[in-house]
């Protein structure tokens, strides 16, 4: 993941870290307006994250097929909520997309955080977070399409859960 | 902002690697909205500009 230091940055106690998926033919792409990486919005005080989030993914790639939050981590001195969002491939549309692959998550030891956490172990969880909606949520499971259910089910399932 | 200014081109880049170049009054405006429309970001003016470069300084070396 490439960000720039020097350039204008988004800041707040409250940060939603986006990560736009979509399924090209037979496995899963990361794609975005800030390209194949995770896209930050900040968020306010009164507006629900899941609002928040939904409203800019919205106006800026498209309405998602869903959205979930999968994940919370403290970083870039804020408490960063991570979501998931799907789309369909039509909304892509010249963003750069790159396929994501598998890694290892990221695991605390009994008591204390991981040391590092990498966003690519971010996007692991959310799949298997995802993953393991599509089998304990009714509306998930009514509402991603057959395919990417199939892709799904090499991620092994997992609940939302803190990562920091 | 004086005359001068009117005259040099600044260049405004997001953290997410996004960038403009313009005039200082485009630029800014074109910043304030990839922050607000993309990352639900309220910038001002001093923000894009505390974080913006000239062009000309960079092509001389000198300072901003």
């Amino acid at each position: 993941m490439t960000r720039f230091p020097d350039g204008l940055d988004i800041s707040g106690p409250v940060q939603a870290e986006v990560f736009v998926v979509w399924l090209n033919t037979d496995h899963l792409e990361l794609t975005g307006p800030c390209g194949a990486a995770p896209w930050l919005i900040e968020l306010g005080e009164t507006e629900h994250p899941l609002a928040a989030v939904e409203r800019v993914v919205r106006d800026v790639v498209g309405p998602p097929l869903l959205l979930h939050s999968t994940s919370w981590r403290r970083d870039r001195a804020s408490v960063i909520l991570s979501f998931v969002a799907v789309i369909e491939a039509g909304l892509v549309d010249g963003m750069e997309s790159a396929p994501i692959d598998r890694t290892e998550l990221a695991r605390s030891s009994a008591t204390a955080a991981p040391v590092t956490i990498d966003y690519r172990q971010v996007v692991e969880h959310g799949l298997r977070h995802m993953a393991w909606l599509a089998h304990d949520d009714r509306v998930v499971a009514e509402t991603l399409p057959d395919d990417w259910r199939t892709v799904l089910a090499a991620y092994v399932p997992e609940p939302f859960r803190h990562l920091d | 902002m004086n005359e001068a200014d009117d005259q040099r081109r600044l260049r405004a880049r997001c953290a997410c690697g996004w960038e403009t170049v313009g005039d200082v009054e485009a630029t800014v405006a074109a910043t304030i909205d990839h922050g607000q429309r993309v990352h639900n970001m309220t910038a001002t003016r001093d923000d894009v500009l505390a974080s913006a470069e000239w062009l000309e300084a960079v092509e001389k070396g000198g300072p901003a």
